[in-house]
């Protein structure tokens, strides 16, 4: 199981969230919990579930990394918050480039064992936006950076299960995305200390 | 030539048709499927290497399962390029995908072979035990190459009494499948295939050791129009080709229907080492419908299935039609007066139609095949005499019954009117007993028999398995 944590624990989520005007959660927020089934596929993991849109203001999203490593992208799906800066680590004794073809589209460069570039997911105009990375040294090579609106958010592990920590209480929308299946998202009412489940069941 | 000098020839051609076309039957059963999906032969095949329905879908869609999904493929494929690089291209090379494994399958038939043959000088030779291990051994290669790409590679060595070797590169092709529209529409085919225009009924429905030879194995050529069947001649003509080099297209329409369209070389080989007898090529043609049972995409309509899965009641019906050039290609015929001439097969159009019905443990089918032919002598260069169209009537017959699934008894009647109205019908019966000791060894009993002249027949115990 996959889960994301940010911004150095409950306290500093606290404290970003007594700056928002909107914000009305206590500082523990509350876990959602939950299965995705993605049908056909021999695995449920790299399904981001996440809420969709949430209120309040958030605290600057951290550093995180990327890293290419055995030829392939670690880990393969990786959720951030707006804003977030991406270092991408190559640990391969081979050379590895990174871009993507979409959205703004970048190519970082082509460099060897290492040695890391950043790039800062900035100019998403609608939630989510999927960023396909890819190397062009190694067309097999494949991985997805998910820019995301809030920090509400986890990846489903190989058994299918995923936990969003820190929800405020509220009305959301839970969604989810996968890279080659689908389903719609589902309301979800978050209250202080009641704990949350919440399934999808994906499909192409 | 008399009546009776035709009853040999053709006697001899039907025993030279035994040796030569049992041989070299193609089998596809393949075992590299079995691997891919780590499923039993039985999914697709009832006694391999004839499909059951599910198999016939298999097939017909490229080497994939109806409604294939990532977790069915136990042996999940090497990329060579991430799905996302068909966004760039043409800037990139479209992804595909290999096999993890060598596809790779071997298929091994071992034969004990009776025969007995008429002579021409009315002896009878008697062939008792000639224990043909190996027979033949095929090679197979195939599977898919991601979404939309398929191939099929089969090399049959056989060996000779001599220790030699024969080797014959049956299939080798390559296929793209659904490139666009809807699913299952499009299919197209470039390489050495066998066409779809007969595929059903001379190779996936085929329970017999030997081939139909009434339908493929029939030579029109003749000075008043063919007489029986081909022996190893060069160039070949075509009755209707087990094989081509060709391109074809077809598709499943509404999971019911079939249209298959094919252009190939045609007669061949051609002089200065070319496949091709001559520059013109030949077309065929297909279209058949499927009523009740599983869709040829293998869509239940949402219905149960039956659990035997070899069970498909349902009827299919179709039509097909192959139309060939023979112009420029000579075949040397000798005239009652010992004089060789040359012949030449203008135009030839075959018309057929056929019809499969599954009930239960029982499947009955059959063909029907009219053909004729724009036959010319040529001499010095030049045309002798006018065209003459002799045509010819071929069909069969086929009862394939599982007693067992393990067990299968088949009866098939072949009967073949040659264009040559003065040469004799020509009728074979086969009787075949299939086991399958295991799901990939089978062990069959074979009774070929000359209706016309009882002194033609063979008997022979086989083994094949594949691996």
């Amino acid at each position: 199981m996959k889960r994301f944590s940010f911004a150095g624990g409950a306290l500093l989520f606290a404290a970003a969230l007594l700056l928002s005007n909107h914000a009305t959660v206590t500082a523990a927020g509350t876990a959602i919990t939950g299965t995705v089934k993605v049908t056909g596929s021999a695995s449920n993991a790299d399904a981001v579930v996440y809420i969709q849109n949430a209120t309040g203001t958030f605290p600057a999203a951290k550093a995180m990394t990327m890293d290419q490593s055995k030829m392939q992208f670690v880990p393969h799906v990786l959720p951030v918050p707006a804003g977030a800066t991406v270092r991408f680590l190559n640990q391969d004794p081979t050379a590895h480039n990174v871009f993507s073809p979409d959205n703004e589209k970048f190519n970082l460069g082509t460099w060897p064992q290492g040695q890391t570039k950043d790039y800062a997911f900035t100019k998403c105009a609608k939630f989510p936006c999927v960023y396909t990375l890819l190397c062009r040294v190694h067309p097999e090579m494949e991985g997805y950076i998910v820019v995301l609106q809030n920090p509400f958010f986890a990846v489903s592990g190989k058994d299918g299960h995923y936990t969003i920590d820190g929800v405020p209480p509220g009305s959301y929308t839970l969604a989810v995305w996968h890279a080659k299946a689908k389903a719609p998202g589902k309301p979800v009412t978050v209250q202080a200390g009641a704990p949350v489940a919440l399934d999808f069941v994906l499909a192409k | 030539m008399s009546a009776s000098g035709f009853v040999r020839l053709s006697s001899a051609v039907f025993l030279v048709t035994i040796g030569i076309m049992s041989q070299m039957a193609t089998v596809q059963a393949v075992p590299a499927f079995a691997r891919k999906y780590q499923t039993s032969c039985q999914t697709c095949h009832i006694v391999f290497p004839k499909l059951n329905a599910f198999g016939e879908a298999f097939r017909l869609r490229g080497y994939r399962m109806p409604g294939e999904t990532e977790e069915l493929v136990k042996q999940p494929p090497v990329s060579l390029g991430a799905p996302a690089y068909k966004k760039l291209w043409p800037n990139a090379i479209w992804p595909g995908e290999i096999s993890s494994a060598v596809p790779l399958a071997v298929n091994i038939k071992m034969a004990d072979v009776n025969t007995s043959s008429l002579n021409g000088d009315g002896t009878v030779t008697h062939v008792n035990n000639d224990l043909q291990f190996p027979q033949e051994v095929n090679l197979f290669g195939a599977g898919t190459l991601g979404e939309h790409v398929s191939y099929l590679a089969e090399v049959t060595f056989g060996e000779n009494p001599d220790s030699s070797v024969s080797v014959e590169l049956e299939h080798a092709r390559l296929q793209f499948d659904s490139p666009f529209g809807p699913e299952d529409l499009f299919h197209f085919r470039i390489g050495k295939f066998a066409p779809n225009v007969v595929d059903g009924f001379q190779e996936m429905w085929l329970s017999t050791d030997a081939g139909i030879d009434s339908l493929f194995a029939y030579n029109p050529i003749g000075l008043n129009g063919g007489t029986g069947l081909a022996g190893d001649v060069s160039p070949m003509p075509i009755s209707i080709p087990k094989l081509v080099r060709g391109v074809e297209g077809y598709g499943i329409i509404k999971h019911r229907a079939l249209w298959v369209a094919g252009l190939a070389n045609g007669i061949g080989p051609g002089p200065d080492g070319r496949f091709d007898g001559n520059n013109a090529k030949d077309v065929y043609a297909r279209f058949d419908y499927k009523i009740g049972g599983m869709g040829l995409d293998g869509d239940t309509g949402g219905k149960p299935v039956p659990e035997k899965n070899w069970r498909d009641n349902s009827l299919r019906i179709g039509v097909f039609a192959y139309r060939g050039d023979g112009g420029g290609i000579d075949f040397p015929v000798t005239s009652e007066d010992g004089t060789t001439q040359n012949l030449q097969d203008l135009h030839f159009v075959r018309t057929g139609v056929y019809a499969s019905a599954f009930y239960q443990d029982l499947n009955v089918f059959g063909a029907y095949l009219h053909g004729r032919d724009s036959l010319q002598l040529f001499a010095n260069g030049g045309p002798m005499g006018a065209v003459f169209e002799p045509d010819y009537k071929a069909w069969f017959t086929q009862a394939d019954y599982l007693v067992y699934p393990w067990l299968q008894g088949t009866v098939r009647y072949e009967m073949l009117t040659p264009g040559d109205r003065s040469a004799p019908t020509l009728k074979t019966g086969v009787f075949n007993l299939s086991a399958l000791i295991r799901a990939n060894v089978k062990a069959m009993v074979e009774y070929q028999r000359d209706l016309r002249q009882g002194a033609n027949h063979s008997l022979n115990g086989l083994v094949r398995f594949a691996f």
